[in-house]
């Protein structure tokens, strides 16, 4: 699968709210930012108003190694964000197990993508679309 | 444990045709799958006091059992709108019609969602392009999700790999599926399909092909309850609700957990431990077939095969009719329409009354109807009971 150049790289950018403006803005600094429970001890994604753990609303950052393994997967074959996505066809969405055990969803990116699998390791790569850093991954090793 | 209350029964059912309702609109398919329920149930528009539904996805309404009791013209004593994801709107209908009927809010009450899915669409939007949100765009759009599909598809993928299945497993369900629909005059899928069929089948997001997926349908299926003993009052046969039970994990598929801690196995133990039921007891199971991978799921939560099994469990014609257990008989989501599970519970009472004509499970007794919301967010199972053969 070959890979867009970055310019026809599409999003729908998110709208992020003072809860989450912390982990969209250190994307623009290339940073992957997970919530940390100061009361618990764990990480939780995505960011929100108390622990989905403990409950607790002592809430810090963590900076994510941006590491981890492929959980799922989907090769996305037809545009559900109508015409306009048809040039992303096909895409590939990943559902991605942090090595901190934090589940996240991302995009996959990278023209060797068709080679993903289930378990397969993968690491952040950001990319800006319209001005906002979005981490996606790619396969790695 | 999770009890509903027996002494409220499922009294009438209506559908309104099912396809395509050109010129209709949500509120007057709501309005005719009640009055199909009333009728049913020999009753009329003037015996209604209580009005439950679920508003419309595609263009969401607020007060909408409200504007469906105004078009009835009914003055009701208990309205409500549902929605709690998927068939488990449908059973928390049923749920909540039975606690204000218990609770002497109502007498008799309707519980009615239909919609126009198919010809209220824009043209070129595929799936669920909603207009009402599912509360995770923040963390799902900008990489690419959108709609339900997508989420069923990462979801399917990982129960191939997890269990080693194939995609002719869930060939098997679509195939079955589609010939139970075959014996039912109200479904939009008329033709029989097999494997090769469903194999050739384009690619939506893999592993997931176009006969992996339920139907776009405009419709409506409503239904109609009141007390046992009001019921036998007027001589009127009524279906019971022996339990139900839910349960929910998480909504947005970021927040996805593996596939043994979603919350369809606790929800089918409590319905099974308060129904005092095991799966051998059950005659018919209506499981909410969003996807092929769903019948999967919820299957191998409640135990009626082991993880993995489906495939081999369809195969072996344990879900068909004469089989151990049918499983949608109607043709479901996959094949008959998808009306968000009201037709899994029309299917199903008409199956426990003895009224299922050519598709008619041979004495059923119990029905387990049984589904989720979102990517099996919330899940749900209800066991219904028949009168028996009179």
């Amino acid at each position: 699968m070959s890979d867009l150049p970055m310019s026809d790289l599409k999003a729908v950018l998110p709208h992020p709210t003072n809860v989450s403006k912390p982990f969209w803005d250190a994307c623009n600094r290339g940073k992957l930012l997970l919530p940390h429970c100061e009361a618990c001890d764990r990480l939780f994604y995505y960011p929100r108003v108390a622990c989905p753990h403990c409950g607790s609303d002592r809430l810090g950052w963590h900076r994510s190694a941006g590491t981890g393994t492929v959980f799922t997967f989907s090769h996305v074959q037809l545009s559900f964000f109508g015409k306009a996505w048809e040039t992303q066809l096909p895409y590939t969405v990943v559902l991605v197990d942090l090595d901190e055990g934090v589940r996240f969803l991302s995009r996959l990116i990278g023209d060797d993508r068709d080679r993903v699998t289930i378990g397969a390791p993968v690491a952040c790569a950001f990319r800006t679309v319209e001005g906002q850093s979005l981490p996606f991954f790619r396969l790695v090793g | 444990m999770p009890t509903v209350g027996n002494d409220v029964v499922i009294v009438g059912i209506g559908e309104t045709p099912v396809g395509a309702l050109p010129g209709m609109r949500p509120v007057q398919i709501q309005a005719t799958a009640v009055l199909a329920a009333l009728k049913d149930a020999g009753l009329t528009l003037r015996d209604l006091d209580g009005v439950i539904n679920l508003d419309p996805y595609l263009e969401p309404n607020s007060m909408f059992a409200t504007t469906l009791a105004e078009y009835l013209g009914v003055r009701a004593s208990f309205l409500s709108t549902v929605d709690v994801g998927g068939t488990v709107t449908s059973m928390t209908m049923v749920q909540q019609a039975v606690w204000a009927i218990q609770s002497g809010h109502c007498r008799i009450a309707a519980v009615a969602y239909g919609e126009n899915n198919k010809t209220g669409r824009p043209s070129g939007v595929q799936g669920m392009m909603m207009q009402n949100l599912l509360g995770g765009e923040e963390w799902e759009e900008p990489f690419g999700m959108q709609g339900l599909v997508i989420p069923y598809a990462l979801l399917a993928q990982r129960y191939l790999h997890q269990y080693d299945a194939a995609p002719e497993d869930f060939g098997a369900v679509a195939v079955t599926t589609r010939r139970h629909a075959l014996r039912n005059d109200n479904a939009q899928m008329k033709k029989p399909i097999t494997l090769d069929d469903y194999l050739a089948s384009r690619a939506i997001s893999s592993p997931l092909r176009l006969l992996d997926c339920s139907l776009v349908s405009d419709g409506g299926g409503a239904m109609i309850l009141m007390s046992r003993d009001d019921a036998r009052k007027i001589g009127v046969r009524g279906v019971g609700i022996k339990s139900f039970a839910m349960r929910s994990t998480h909504n947005t598929v970021a927040q996805l957990p593996d596939i043994e801690q979603l919350g369809m196995a606790a929800a089918g133990r409590d319905a099974f431990t308060a129904a005092g039921l095991g799966v051998d007891d059950i005659d018919l199971a209506q499981i909410h077939d969003a996807f092929t991978i769903s019948v999967a799921i919820a299957l191998e939560a409640f135990g009626f095969c082991g993880a993995g099994e489906t495939g081999a469990y369809y195969r072996s014609g344990a879900a068909d009719l004469g089989g151990k257990c049918p499983v949608n008989t109607h043709g479901g989501l996959l094949s008959q329409a998808h009306i968000g599970g009201m037709l899994h519970f029309t299917e199903a009472v008409r199956q426990l009354r003895g009224e299922a004509g050519a598709r008619q499970v041979e004495g059923a007794r119990h029905a387990l109807v049984s589904g989720n919301g979102g990517i099996f967010s919330v899940c749900g199972a209800m066991i219904l009971e028949g009168e028996g053969r009179r």
